[in-house]
């Protein structure tokens, strides 16, 4: 096995490549139910068309789950953007065209992102119960649609092959079904808590140019985005979250 | 008392809405007067308690004023207990013996109420004392930020409720709030007051109940150039900073116009307020609205602490933190709704930039709300009508400080008192006007079985007896003073002398007159055309239509387009289905021209009926029209000019009379008027018809009994109606040409077999018309004509026997057949015939509604012929 190279160190996972596969080896606590439900996920994503990395195998190496992918060689779009920043309108162009392309898709079993949100709103034990019920208000009033949503749209997560020039999208862990503007409104977040608010706002403000969107109606989505997230993040991140949240439902 | 348990689970509020659902099972029950007690004894304590309430919720949400909450509360219990302290809400409201209806006020049953945190305790009364009012039981899902002080309210308003003898239970509410319960309690309710937020009011209205939903506002205040600006500026500081501007009515913005701008900008700074600089006014912006959403931070609270949170330094007592800003768009922050008090002013160029201006701000998030306007009422009602027509918003305050002016009765007294202020279906609410107690009532309607009202027409002199022409005729001068007589006849009738008589009389009284004799059977629209040329070039104030029906017919339609050159066929012969309430008003007639129709031969009945047909050649579309108005002024019955009647004009016409007998006795509408004269008129057809068809030239009596025969039976259906055999008749006609009367007669007695039928398939609706008697009527017939049966069966069978018979006196063949209609034709287009049969204007009094398939089965048995006859 010395050809294992750790790739990344995640909570709860560790992921090296061996050759020309990945390997996403999770912790003893995780959830055998996450950890199904997101080869699932990518099975079902991998069906649609959409360009990913191949699924292997789920298998289970000394007590640990893991789930072996296809490898892709290649740059992920955030060295890119950060190696190239004066193409960085490009970037922006086909980080939204591919997001777009996401979203046109459906595929009928992935889980609703409202009721995984509505389960995480009221899982947060950071916020207080008339927090939560604002939220559930909100939530409870946003329109329910089929889009496929990747929920961790970020340039991370997209890589640019070497060998075919191919754009790849990984880490389907959160894949769901509903409104692309929740997901819109994650990637707005994401982008602002990588610390790039000039990135966030001309991302926002291309992505509701080019879908026709009401920046208004994916900004709704924000504090609702953020309950979802607060769940997960990390400490330093929490506070700008919770800010994001201490909106007023107008009466 | 029982000790009441906490609601804090679905189970729990399931338990507890059974238990409001007896309660209120119970107070449906109470009399005025009993809810009227309740109603006092519950405003008086929610009042005593303004003082405790208040305080209670603004130490609990940690927004607002307590001596401005002190005032809703005070509203919320004495103007709404005085708006409705004598307003009926149990029994009868409304009464009319004569047409047999009554309105009464009922309960909805429970009425789900959803309270906010910006007006907790006063919304809690408001709810509660409108629900008892209306004897509704009510159960309340407070927000949790203000759950104990709109539970205070509940209760107090509850324990004076059940003091005043209002059931146990009869209000309650949710201890611990919940989504999932707000959601059970909406769709458990009968109706939902839902005050909140728009994710609240989305939830109440997908809850499938019906619901008053009422949300957020942007108010813009426009100030014209001609207000009193003193008043204007000092009534938006009271307003704006009443509750630290937490009503929803509350302005968000200042439209200035341009001449006025710098003298409010001081007025403002005059009475405390605070303008921003650039600077400031950005960090302001970054304060009060986080990723286009308010900030919860700064609801209800004072500006001095909404400047402190956004690093900007102001006065502790400053009233409002005003932003001078430009775009309208919902990206400039202060262009949202703020709920505090902090404005945005903006600079109008005129006043159509202003509304422009305040379009724009309701579009970005207040439609439906409110808007508000101050000018010179006086001077100014033309940039007022400008305003009202472009504001998208339900109430449009003038004047008035909008937080105070919007829940009513403060500053205009006719503005119904309210703490839920509908928007609209601009704001996606069922309502538009200030919620009150007639949301919560259902009304019942007790309406009472009533016959329809019927009158009896007919022209305004019939003139009759054998040599009355010259007589009646002689009343145009003398009574009448006409001058101009324009005769309308056909050549066959012209040439053999019939229009001699008329011609001579009017030229010995002095009359000048013109004739126009083409006219042909069936008259055509341009025939009619042909004829009015000449008669609106002659300008006569009298028409004389001599004929049989096409002629008199003709001489309608001629009146028609004379009179009214520009009236359309299409309209005048829309079908109707109650002559009395038809669509198409029909114009006016005998304004230009007296109308007098003469019959020379006894059948169509046109001179003392109402309707004419005319077909357009070019397109072969037959206009039946309908109308009073088109009844002849005069008809004059003379039997001279019928003697020389042919027989087949005899017997043709004589057997429609015949049918128009029948059907207007059974029709829907007949009346003890018209079966008088149908009765009459067939027992001397009977008697009669045969004797003027033998020997028509000699026998006068004959031929004067036929004459007012058919005349008496015109007047019958002219009132009642026909029925389905001249809907058939029509289109057997139409198709295929077989004369009018003829094709009556061989439908005529399928159609006395059809609506004899004790259990017709469907029965014809007519108030009147209550079982199907149609046979009972036939069997009077049959008794006018002596005809011997022991029972209705007998005597209608007796009668299609007599009609046989009489068919075969005067020389009608028994089948369509029989006159020469070829079968693969016949059969090819009856399926069209059926249908427009069955559209027939006829059809609609018949007193057998007829299937398709039925009028198909009729039209069979009369082309073959039943066996064994």
């Amino acid at each position: 096995m010395e050809q294992k190279r750790i790739v990344a160190i995640r909570t709860g996972k560790t992921i090296y490549r061996e050759n020309d596969k990945l390997y996403k080896v999770f912790e003893e606590n995780y959830k055998k139910s996450d950890i199904l439900n997101e080869a699932l996920n990518h099975a079902r994503v991998e069906e649609s068309g959409l360009v990913v990395p191949t699924l292997h195998e789920v298998g289970n190496i000394d007590g640990k789950w893991t789930l072996v992918y296809q490898y892709i060689k290649g740059k992920t779009l955030e060295q890119l953007m950060a190696k190239n920043p004066d193409k960085i309108d490009e970037y922006l162009e086909l980080f939204v065209n591919l997001q777009m392309e996401i979203h046109s898709k459906s595929i009928p079993h992935l889980n609703k992102i409202k009721d995984k949100i509505k389960d995480r709103i009221s899982q947060c034990e950071q916020l207080d119960a008339t927090t939560r019920y604002e939220l559930h208000t909100h939530l409870a009033s946003m329109p329910n649609h089929d889009h496929v949503i990747h929920g961790d749209f970020n340039p991370s997560n997209i890589i640019i092959s070497d060998d075919d020039g191919k754009v790849y999208v990984v880490d389907w862990a959160h894949a769901s079904q509903g409104n692309s503007s929740y997901d819109a409104a994650m990637t707005y977040l994401l982008l602002q808590l990588s610390g790039n608010l000039t990135l966030a706002d001309k991302y926002l403000d291309l992505y509701c140019k080019k879908t026709n969107t009401l920046k208004n109606y994916v900004q709704s989505w924000i504090p609702i985005v953020a309950a979802a997230k607060l769940v997960t993040c990390r400490k330093e991140e929490a506070e700008f979250l919770k800010h994001a949240l201490n909106i007023y439902d107008h009466e | 008392m029982e000790e009441r348990k906490i609601v804090d689970s679905l189970e729990a509020l399931e338990a507890e809405i059974k238990k409001v659902r007896e309660a209120q099972a119970k107070f449906a029950t109470y009399t005025q007067e009993q809810v009227d007690a309740i109603f006092l004894a519950s405003a008086k304590a929610a009042n005593m308690a303004r003082i405790p309430l208040a305080k209670l919720a603004v130490e609990e949400t940690g927004m607002g004023v307590v001596e401005d909450k002190v005032i809703k509360n005070h509203f919320a219990s004495e103007y709404i207990y005085n708006a409705y302290r004598h307003s009926q809400t149990v029994g009868v409201f409304e009464e009319d013996k004569e047409y047999g209806i009554k309105k009464l006020y009922e309960p909805i049953g429970l009425v789900g109420a959803v309270i906010p945190t910006t007006n907790p305790t006063s919304t809690a009364i408001f709810k509660t004392l409108i629900s008892l009012k209306t004897r509704n039981g009510i159960i309340i899902s407070p927000h949790p930020r203000a759950k104990k002080s709109t539970i205070a309210a509940a209760k107090i308003v509850l324990d004076a409720a059940v003091k005043a003898g209002a059931p146990e239970n009869i209000i309650s509410w949710i201890d611990v709030p919940s989504l999932d319960m707000t959601t059970l309690l909406m769709h458990e309710s009968d109706i939902i007051l839902a005050t909140g937020g728009p994710g609240m009011v989305h939830s109440a209205y997908s809850s499938g109940k019906p619901a008053l939903g009422v949300g957020a506002g942007n108010t813009p205040a426009i100030i014209d150039s001609s207000a009193d600006i003193v008043l204007a500026v000092n009534s938006i500081i009271h307003s704006k900073t009443f509750d630290n501007g937490m009503i929803c009515a509350s302005e968000q913005s200042c439209i200035v116009l341009d001449d006025v701008y710098d003298a409010v900008k001081a007025e403002f700074i005059k009475r405390g307020c605070y303008f921003l600089n650039p600077e400031e006014t950005e960090k302001v912006r970054k304060t009060i609205i986080i990723n286009g959403a308010l900030n919860a931070k700064i609801v209800g609270q004072k500006a001095h602490t909404i400047a402190k949170l956004a690093g900007v330094d102001v006065k502790e007592d400053t009233k409002v933190l005003i932003g001078e800003v430009e775009s309208v768009d919902i990206s400039e922050e202060f262009a949202h709704e703020k709920l505090s008090p902090v404005l945005a002013m903006y600079r109008a160029k005129d006043f159509t930039d202003a509304v422009d201006k305040a379009s724009h701000l309701i579009a970005d998030g207040g439609y439906g709300h409110t808007s508000s306007l101050y000018i010179n009422v006086i001077k100014e009602q033309e940039k007022i009508n400008v305003f009202q027509e472009a504001m998208k918003t339900c109430r449009i305050l003038i004047n008035t400080p909008s937080s105070q002016g919007g829940i009513g009765d403060l500053y205009n007294f006719k503005l119904l008192p309210s703490l839920t202020l509908g928007c609209g279906s601009w704001g996606g609410n069922s309502v538009s006007e200030n919620v009150g107690i007639k949301h919560l009532l259902n009304i019942k309607t007790v309406a009472e079985r009533r016959n329809n009202m019927l009158w009896f027409r007919a022209p305004s002199k019939v003139y009759i007896k054998k040599g009355c022409l010259p007589v009646a005729l002689r009343e145009l001068k003398e009574v009448y003073n006409k001058k101009r007589a324009f005769i309308v006849t056909d050549s066959f009738l012209y040439k053999n002398g019939y229009t001699k008589t008329i011609e001579k009389c009017l030229s010995e009284m002095g009359i000048e007159y013109a004739t126009f004799f083409d006219v042909a059977p069936d008259p055509t629209l341009q025939c009619a055309q042909e004829g009015v040329k000449q008669l609106s070039a002659f300008q006569p104030d009298v028409i004389i239509s001599i004929g049989g029906g096409s002629a008199m017919d003709a001489g309608k339609i001629m009146w028609v387009l004379y009179e009214h050159p520009e009236c359309d066929f299409q309209d005048m012969a829309m079908r109707f289905s109650d002559i009395r309430k038809r669509v198409y008003q029909f114009p006016r007639m005998g304004e230009k021209a007296f109308f007098i129709a003469i019959p020379t031969s006894a059948g169509t009945g046109s001179e003392v009926t109402p309707f004419a047909v005319i077909t357009d050649a070019t397109t072969g579309t037959k206009y039946p029209l309908a109308d009073y108005e088109l009844m002849p002024n005069m008809a004059i019955v003379d039997t001279d000019l019928m003697m020389s009647a042919p027989k087949g004009l005899t017997s043709a016409s004589g057997i429609d009379a015949v049918s128009h007998n029948l059907e207007a006795l059974v029709s829907t509408m007949a009346t003890d008027y018209t079966d008088g004269l149908a009765l009459q008129s067939l027992k001397m057809i009977f008697e009669y018809l045969p004797r003027a068809y033998n020997d028509g030239l000699h026998d006068v009596e004959a031929r004067e009994k036929m004459a007012n025969a058919a005349t008496m039976a015109g007047m019958a259906f002219a009132n009642a109606f026909l029925g389905v055999c001249h809907s058939m008749a029509h289109k057997l006609g139409a198709f295929h040409h077989i004369a009018h009367g003829v094709a009556n007669a061989l439908m005529l007695e399928e159609v006395i077999a059809f609506n004899s039928a004790d259990v017709p398939t469907k029965m014809g609706t007519f108030p009147q018309y209550d079982h199907p008697f149609a046979k009972h009527k036939y069997a009077l017939a049959a008794d006018a004509l002596g005809l011997k049966g022991k029972n209705d069966d007998e005597k209608v069978e007796a009668l299609i026997k007599a009609v046989h018979e009489l068919k075969h006196q005067i020389g009608i063949k028994d089948t369509i057949k029989e006159y020469g209609i070829d079968e693969k034709n016949f059969l090819d287009r009856l399926d069209d015939m059926v249908e427009q049969a069955f559209d027939d204007q006829c059809t609609g009094a018949n007193p057998r509604y007829p299937l398709m398939s039925e009028i198909k089965q009729m039209y069979l048995n009369a082309y073959y012929g039943k066996k064994g006859k």
